[in-house]
């Protein structure tokens, strides 16, 4: 019984996200077209401006090494401060030398 | 059972020596090419420490002991953050993180799409690459080294 409904309900979520994510008549998840090109405009930016300002064809990487180098910098010190903790807490103790 | 000390036997032993130099070239390749194909330099470096982690499961923890060296993993860690804040530094004399070797550089200019391209982003790549390969490994081996539970 218990497993049915689970099925069941698997099955109606299913058909809710088939119904909610279909282009033609499902939700709009944002403006498109040139509404689109007129608020979003920093993506457009990137995209049209990034190959000849930051000069690589991936524009992914030209956005997170040089548009938003901060961002990458911190990245990078999280997981030196991650790994840096993680050791230190995980090395034995002056307690549980027995 | 095995524990963790020990190794997974001959079978999975052959296919790691197999598939080990396999997972570092890919890594490697992904690392640098980082400005021109999807990826960069933490999708590289944690590609190849999968392969040192797959060092790590298959070949187990005395092995591990010999091969890994913590003074060199720490010290090419700061390495790779010292590189990525230092090609950060090149173009500080119109702001941090610009790109002048892209726009006035003696190297790393040559036209877009090819591998000498895009200014300090193959060095950053590669910078960063390796801090995240050796603080992953670091991180893995001190999770394998430092286990507080009982077998």
């Amino acid at each position: 019984m218990k497993r049915t409904l689970a099925y069941l309900s698997l099955l109606f979520i299913l058909g809710v996200l088939l119904y909610v994510a279909n282009p033609n008549y499902g939700l709009k998840f944002g403006p498109g077209g040139n509404e689109w090109l007129s608020l979003r405009y920093t993506d457009n930016y990137y995209i049209t401006h990034g190959l000849q300002e930051v000069g690589g064809a991936n524009i992914v990487t030209d956005i997170v090494f040089d548009y938003r180098g901060y961002d990458t910098i911190g990245e990078a010190t999280v997981l030196f401060t991650a790994i840096a903790g993680a050791v230190a807490l995980l090395r034995p103790w002056g307690r549980d030398e027995r | 059972m095995n524990c963790v000390g020990d190794d997974m036997g001959v079978i999975v032993r052959t296919a790691a020596r197999a598939t080990i130099p396999l997972i570092g070239i890919f890594g490697s390749y992904i690392v640098a090419h980082g400005h021109l194909t999807p990826g960069g330099g933490f999708q590289g470096g944690a590609t190849i420490a999968g392969a040192g982690i797959l060092f790590l499961l298959a070949f187990g923890l005395d092995e591990m002991k010999k091969r890994y060296n913590k003074n060199l993993y720490s010290a090419l860690e700061g390495i790779g953050g010292l590189a990525f804040l230092g090609a950060a530094m090149l173009g500080i004399g119109v702001a941090f993180f610009y790109n002048t070797l892209w726009h006035n550089g003696p190297f790393f200019s040559g036209k877009p799409g090819t591998l000498l391209s895009a200014g300090f982003l193959p060095i950053m790549n590669l910078a960063v690459g390796l801090k995240v390969f050796t603080g992953l490994v670091s991180a893995m081996a001190g999770l394998a080294l430092y286990r507080r539970w009982r077998e």
